[in-house]
């Protein structure tokens, strides 16, 4: 089998700024605050824009600069502002407890789901000329992880945030493989995700003034 | 041609406007109208201007137009068309009853025209990045109308709405992903790799096993705004939940958008890998959503619901018509398209009516609309009659044509399969019709449901003229549709 490790600088940053990525997904799948989920995401996003500065520096793009600029100011700084600031301290949300899967148990499916990563993302299948051929699997992995966080658990901000992971994973898995899409691409995705945050926010609070709970545990009303 | 394109994408903004000045439906239901029948004028324009076989290119590959962009683009416009006349007499009565508030009033038509002008613009990119942005960005603007009444209910099944199809359409992006990676290596600006254009001509040069990744993550992802089993969850409770002009724009356009991205993934995948592939990923999918569609059409219960599940069942068959592939097959799913788009916006739109007269939406609780609101309780069997796939209206001839298809794609087993579960959806969606329409009910009120003369108009002229432009379709196909579907199928084949 041939071997996934990174040779050049750029590449052993990547991999790394990967890893500290997955476990920013795992810490916040193994945590029961709401305040901590939120920091572990901003946190991860931070990493991902450092992913994409070291990207950035080795193909001396401005396009990867600007999505790194961007990623540090909306999804490191912005979006967890405005959820804690929202949701969080208007709410009184403290400590999350509609989980269907206990702490333990999802830390062990996690676990499992990043082994899953590893072998259904052999590295024969990923082209030989990628920076860091890591990247693949470990943002696959983190994309299985924010899937998971948002069947485990039940609460609407848990799955905004579970969401948010999961898209973190394909902006990890797109700079590491096509560095960068056309900017008028990358500016809209970035205005989708915006407009997205805002409305999930009005929904959750929304719900939260309804349910006192918002959390989608009590969403039963529908179900057949 | 560009300042059309700019028409097409700008008119239905009109509404969304108005709605900065006055919060008074009646208003904004006319502009709304006008805009509506506007965009279909201007979009008739397009579609005959591209039928025959031209395409338009401008901004380097960012904005392009070909004949299926404009078939799509002038099924949307119709919908947008018929229900923006419910819209105005829906609204006009919810607020005559102060079941929404002025500022509700105002959001449903900000949003709605967002949603529309979305949707249309991203039928005329060329770039697959932009479509998906401009996918998502209709999937925003219409879960808003899902959950415009914010109680409990509505703003559950709108947050399951923006939850599942935002995880969906982000999966949609990795496939994005892989296949702007699949065309890397290849020579154009790095702008080319992600246009319809460069990819479709360049198809063969594209990576394999990069493709099949990247066309197997595009049908989960765009699948699950198409409402496909088993991604399908959402749709019921947004389609129940959203104001039922809301819902027919679900249904008959939102649907049909994340369908024509699926159509252009198909083609490049086809082009670069041969048929085999996408063909067998499409047909499971497409069988799984009709069988799971007439399970729960079966159930009755709430009839918005029922309808909703009798769309993941049309998506369904379009999606096995897609499978089966050649021109019979893909000119019965592009016709489908049309007559499943145009059927459905008047079952939603009459269902509003019924929603509107008993203040339910339990398919047990109403009787005898026949009697109390003789136009939709004609309109909703008529056009439950013709959803169902019976002659002589639209679907039955594309739905013939789909079996057809099917036959001579040398699958005939799985042609008899469909042909027996759309007789199952025929006796069961007519049967609960038709519990609703007939027997005797609450009497007739000259007044109900809608306040106004002008708002009852503005009800019953869709509810009309979507089932006259069914029944022309499936007697008539006009030459210059006939011509805009063959070229579309050129292009995409």
């Amino acid at each position: 089998m041939e071997s996934l490790a990174a040779s050049s600088t750029a590449g052993i940053l990547l991999d790394l700024a990967s890893v500290v990525m997955l476990l920013c997904a795992f810490a916040c799948l193994g945590s029961k605050l709401f305040d901590r989920y939120v920091a572990y995401y901003g946190a991860q996003s931070i990493v991902l824009s450092f992913a994409a500065a070291v990207m950035a520096v080795h193909d001396h793009d401005v396009g990867l600069w600007v999505l790194a600029a961007l990623t540090f100011a909306i999804k490191g700084i912005a979006i967890p502002l405005a959820t804690r600031r929202f949701l969080l301290e208007r709410f009184h949300l403290k400590r999350d407890v509609s989980l269907s899967t206990g702490l333990s148990s999802s830390l062990i499916l996690g676990a499992f789901l990043t082994a899953f990563a590893y072998l259904a993302i052999r590295p024969q299948t990923i082209p030989g000329d990628l920076v860091a051929r890591a990247v693949v699997p470990l943002s696959t992995a983190i994309v299985l992880l924010g899937g998971l966080c948002m069947v485990v658990r039940r609460h609407t901000i848990a799955q905004l945030i579970g969401w948010l992971i999961v898209e973190n994973g394909v902006f990890l898995g797109a700079i590491a493989t096509v560095a960068t899409f056309p900017f008028i691409v990358e500016a809209g995705v970035f205005l989708d995700l915006i407009a997205g945050v805002m409305i999930m926010v009005a929904f959750v609070s929304g719900l939260a003034r309804q349910l006192a709970g918002a959390s989608a545990q009590e969403l039963r009303g529908l179900s057949e | 041609m560009s300042a059309l394109v700019a028409a097409v994408i700008c008119l239905p903004l009109a509404s969304a406007v108005a709605a900065a000045f006055t919060a008074r439906a009646r208003t904004l239901g006319a502009v709304a109208i006008a805009a509506g029948l506007g965009t279909l004028a201007v979009a008739i324009a397009i579609a005959i201007r591209v039928s025959d076989g031209h395409s338009f290119t401008a901004v380097s590959g960012f904005v392009y137009l070909d004949p299926l962009s404009g078939f799509f683009m002038l099924t949307i416009a119709i919908v947008v068309a018929l229900a923006s006349m419910g819209s105005a007499a829906y609204m006009r009565a919810d607020e005559a009853d102060h079941g929404l508030g002025p500022l509700q009033v105002r959001l449903y038509f900000v949003f709605f025209a967002l949603f529309a002008s979305m949707m249309l613009a991203a039928f005329a990119t060329g770039s697959l990045g932009l479509l998906w942005v401009l996918i998502e960005a209709s999937t925003l603007a219409s879960c808003v109308l899902v959950g415009l009444e914010a109680d409990a209910l509505s703003l559950e099944a709108a947050w399951k709405y923006i939850i599942i199809s935002s995880f969906g359409v982000t999966i949609a992006l990795a496939g994005t992903v892989f296949l702007y990676y699949a065309a890397s290596g290849m020579g154009g600006s790095p702008t080319d790799h992600l246009t319809w254009q460069f990819l479709h001509a360049h198809a063969h040069g594209l990576s394999g096993q990069s493709l099949r990744l990247a066309f197997l993550l595009v049908v989960v992802g765009y699948g699950t705004k198409v409402g496909l089993a088993p991604m399908h969850s959402w749709l019921p409770d947004a389609h129940a939940q959203a104001p039922s002009p809301a819902s027919a724009m679900l249904s008959g356009a939102l649907l049909n958008t994340g369908m024509y991205a699926i159509v252009r993934f198909r083609a490049i995948t086809d082009l670069a890998i041969g048929g085999e592939y996408a063909s067998h990923v499409l047909l499971v999918f497409g069988f799984l959503s009709v069988v799971v569609g007439t399970l729960f059409i079966v159930l009755r219960g709430n009839f918005k619901r029922m309808f909703a599940y009798s769309s993941v069942e049309h998506m369904g068959i379009i999606t096995i018509a897609l499978g089966f592939g050649g021109t019979l097959g893909l000119y019965g799913a592009l016709l489908q398209t049309l007559t499943h788009a145009i059927g459905k916006t008047v079952l939603f739109l009459t269902s509003g009516d019924v929603l509107l007269r008993f203040r339910t939406r339990l398919t047990s609780d109403v009787h005898g609309l026949l009697g109390a609101l003789p136009l939709s309780g004609a309109a909703l069997i008529l056009g439950s009659i013709a959803v169902a796939g019976s002659p002589p209206f639209g679907v039955f001839l594309s739905e013939l044509t789909i079996i057809r298809a099917g036959f001579a794609d040398a699958a005939p087993a799985l042609a008899i399969a469909l042909l027996v579960l759309l007789a199952v959806v025929f006796i069961a969606l007519v049967g609960a019709v038709a519990q609703m329409t007939f027997g005797t009910g609450p009497p007739r009120v000259r007044d109900r449901p809608y306040p106004d003369r002008a708002s009852r108009l503005a009800a019953a002229t869709p509810l009309v003229a979507g089932l006259i432009g069914l029944l022309l379709l499936g007697v008539w196909i006009p030459a210059g549709l006939n011509s805009l579907i063959m070229h579309s199928i050129r292009v995409i084949s």
